[in-house]
């Protein structure tokens, strides 16, 4: 029972905070408290703990405590910063919501179950992102995503549900199709190129906190949901035997890598950067688990992980930013301590050196030259276009030196980007911690691959 | 069959009706005569878990409609979803039919322990549901198309050796959120519409 004890406080909490979502400063600290006992809870439980629930196993394996305390790390910093910056009472049973579904992805052990836990997950911040419905298209970017997620959501948990039920014997072409609709489900879920179209739409219309729960906590959940998806379903051996669905994988992977990499290169403004740069990063990793490699998968795994607290440093940045700036363009002058943030978050965005997310970066890149020069080649360019896009973002903020310095009076995302780099820092001088985790993972992905 | 017949029919309503409310009492009938197709799977715990799924997602629709008028006209968007249903059942029933007897015979009256009704209506709502949700404009037949597919996913999922208890709940869940996500976009869209 304890290793659901994470998962039903966050859910119980977000329950209560909804009851006194209208209190402000008693529903931010309150929701503050039980992500940081959600977080205790899951550092308390030792790895391959056990559990059941209403029938269903659980088990909160080494990657799922690992993407577990990120996620709720990631979560915390979220709200943190809205209670200190911009107070929006539906944020918070929101949030509490999402934590209690990421959690509850990562503790599941049966396929369907982490599907359907994963769609209420995607369904419930469609309430955070619309906000001045007269004024801006937040409503337009909120049905959209509300659409894709039922399509995609549905769509997964029918293929898996006939693949559950099939009788053995059917020919490979049956399940190569379930295995097809899977990942087309998951790109769609995933916003992978080219089902994008919400995603681009939610980065120009949406709060940047709400940016930040879905790419920062939500997207990555949904691909460590892919993952023990595909672990777990029993479709792996037919994958790793037709050469077409790990071909769609490539496909949907190269075309989401590059995709997104040229758009963030070109991107108007700081958070449809960020924005295209995870969709970038997403598709480098859904190659890296379409190589069906121990590096792959780690790499994969790792680089979303690591996207993903970049990805809310440098959205929560930009949302200062904006905000300071106002009617002009945002740039440091406005708030120096945010545009740093934002700028050292896109080390990280883009795999550098010494930071924790080079190694996966560099495993994938590695194992996409041995699979293709051609891939491999793909992804390098893919990174070197995300740098461009970065570069062009710093001059953008630095540009043009204001006469005096002034940091801002609460420099919350200056902060926040501060702990995120000096974590994912530690996490590169010292990546055992982090990559032994995902790499039993692995092992647990090529056994199922090759069941005996 | 004779529920099989009310799942298409009732469809037919849901996807054809341009007022809201008569869409949320027609997507009613389609989850009750589901549940009567899985009456010999499932517990009567869990047909009424599913059942008042049904019920609360069917109320918040129309509820979130407000008055009798609201709505959105389908226009070709009725017959190019029914032909795409049609076509896509069709076509999935024979490579994915997963049902243990080879013999597809049914009777018009009687049970179905071959369970071929049941993943005939399962691919009719999850094709219709499909063809709504891609050609809707606005989220009153978004949720409309969410609906049918969760309603077409429930009848799978009975079909699995699995939990079924814990998978009822999740899925009778996921029927609400749906419709309440729905309802709260359905109020926002009204509120820019009206301003």
């Amino acid at each position: 029972m304890i290793v659901a004890a994470g998962p039903l406080v966050l859910a119980a909490a977000a329950c209560v905070s909804f009851a006194f979502r209208k209190r402000l400063t008693l529903v931010g600290p309150f929701s503050l408290l039980a992500i940081a006992i959600a977080f205790v809870l899951v550092g308390l439980t030792a790895p391959d703990s056990t559990g059941s629930l209403l029938d269903l196993e659980l088990r909160l394996g080494a990657l799922g405590r690992l993407a577990a305390l990120v996620m709720l790390a990631t979560l915390f910093v979220l709200v943190l910063y809205v209670v200190a910056e911009e107070p929006a009472y539906n944020f918070f049973p929101t949030a509490l919501a999402v934590g209690a579904t990421a959690l509850g992805v990562v503790t599941l052990t049966a396929a369907l179950a982490i599907c359907g836990v994963l769609v209420l997950g995607l369904l419930v911040p469609v309430g955070s992102f619309t906000f001045q419905v007269q004024r801006n298209r937040s409503v337009e970017a909120a049905t959209r995503h509300f659409a894709f997620v039922a399509l995609g959501g549905c769509m997964g948990i029918a293929a898996l549900a006939l693949a559950a039920s099939l009788p053995k014997d059917q020919p490979a072409t049956t399940f190569v199709l379930l295995a097809v609709i899977l990942v087309i489900a998951f790109a769609l879920l995933l916003a992978a190129i080219p089902f994008h179209t919400h995603a681009a739409l939610l980065a120009g219309e949406v709060p940047t906190a709400a940016l930040g729960l879905y790419f920062g906590v939500l997207v990555p959940a949904t691909f460590v949901a892919f993952a023990e998806i595909l672990t777990l379903s029993g479709l792996l051996p037919e994958i790793a035997q037709v050469v077409k669905v790990q071909d769609l994988l490539h496909g949907i992977g190269l075309v989401s890598a590059l995709g997104g990499a040229f758009l963030a290169s070109g991107a108007p403004d700081l958070r449809r950067l960020v924005v295209y740069s995870v969709i970038s990063n997403l598709g480098a990793s859904l190659v890296g688990i379409g190589t069906l490699s121990g590096p792959g998968i780690i790499g994969a795994l790792a680089g979303v992980l690591v996207t993903g607290a970049c990805a809310t440093q440098q959205l929560l940045a930009a949302g200062t930013l904006e905000r300071r700036a106002g009617a002009e363009r945002p740039s440091a002058a406005h708030a120096p301590l945010a545009a740093l943030a934002f700028v050292i978050g896109g080390f990280g965005m883009i795999g550098a050196p010494p930071l924790v997310g080079f190694p996966g970066r560099f495993f994938i890149e590695l194992i996409a030259y041995q699979f293709s020069p051609t891939t491999g080649t793909v992804l390098v360019l893919a990174t070197l276009l995300l740098l461009v896009g970065q570069l062009r973002a710093v001059i953008l903020l630095f540009g043009t030196t204001p006469t005096t310095w002034k940091a801002e009076p609460r420099p919350v995302a200056g902060v926040i980007g501060a702990v995120i780099f000096a974590a994912l820092l530690a996490g590169g001088l010292q990546p055992d911690g982090f990559l032994q985790p995902i790499a039993s993972f692995a092992e647990e992905f090529l056994k199922a691959m090759r069941p005996l | 069959m004779i529920p099989l017949g009310i799942v298409a029919l009732a469809t037919l309503a849901a996807n054809g009706s341009r007022q809201l409310r008569y869409s949320a009492v027609a997507l009613l009938g389609v989850s009750l005569a589901a549940n009567v197709l899985g009456v010999g799977q499932l517990s009567a715990p869990q047909v009424a878990l599913e059942g008042c799924g049904a019920l609360v997602a069917c109320g918040i629709l129309y509820v979130a409609a407000r008055d009798n008028t609201f709505g959105e006209d389908p226009g070709w968007r009725l017959w190019l979803a029914t032909i795409f249903a049609a076509v896509a059942t069709a076509a999935i029933f024979a490579s994915l039919r997963t049902a243990t007897t080879e013999s597809i015979a049914v009777s018009l009256v009687g049970d179905d322990p071959g369970g071929v009704t049941a993943q005939v209506a399962a691919f009719w709502l999850l094709a219709s549901g499909l063809a709504i949700l891609v050609t809707a404009r606005s989220a009153v037949r978004g949720s409309l198309g969410a609906l049918l597919m969760v309603t077409g996913v429930e009848l799978l999922v009975r079909l699995v050796a699995a939990p079924q208890l814990a998978l009822s709940v999740l899925l009778a869940w996921l029927e609400v959120v749906i419709a309440l996500t729905g309802a709260f976009l359905i109020v926002n869209e009204r509120a820019v519409r009206e301003a």
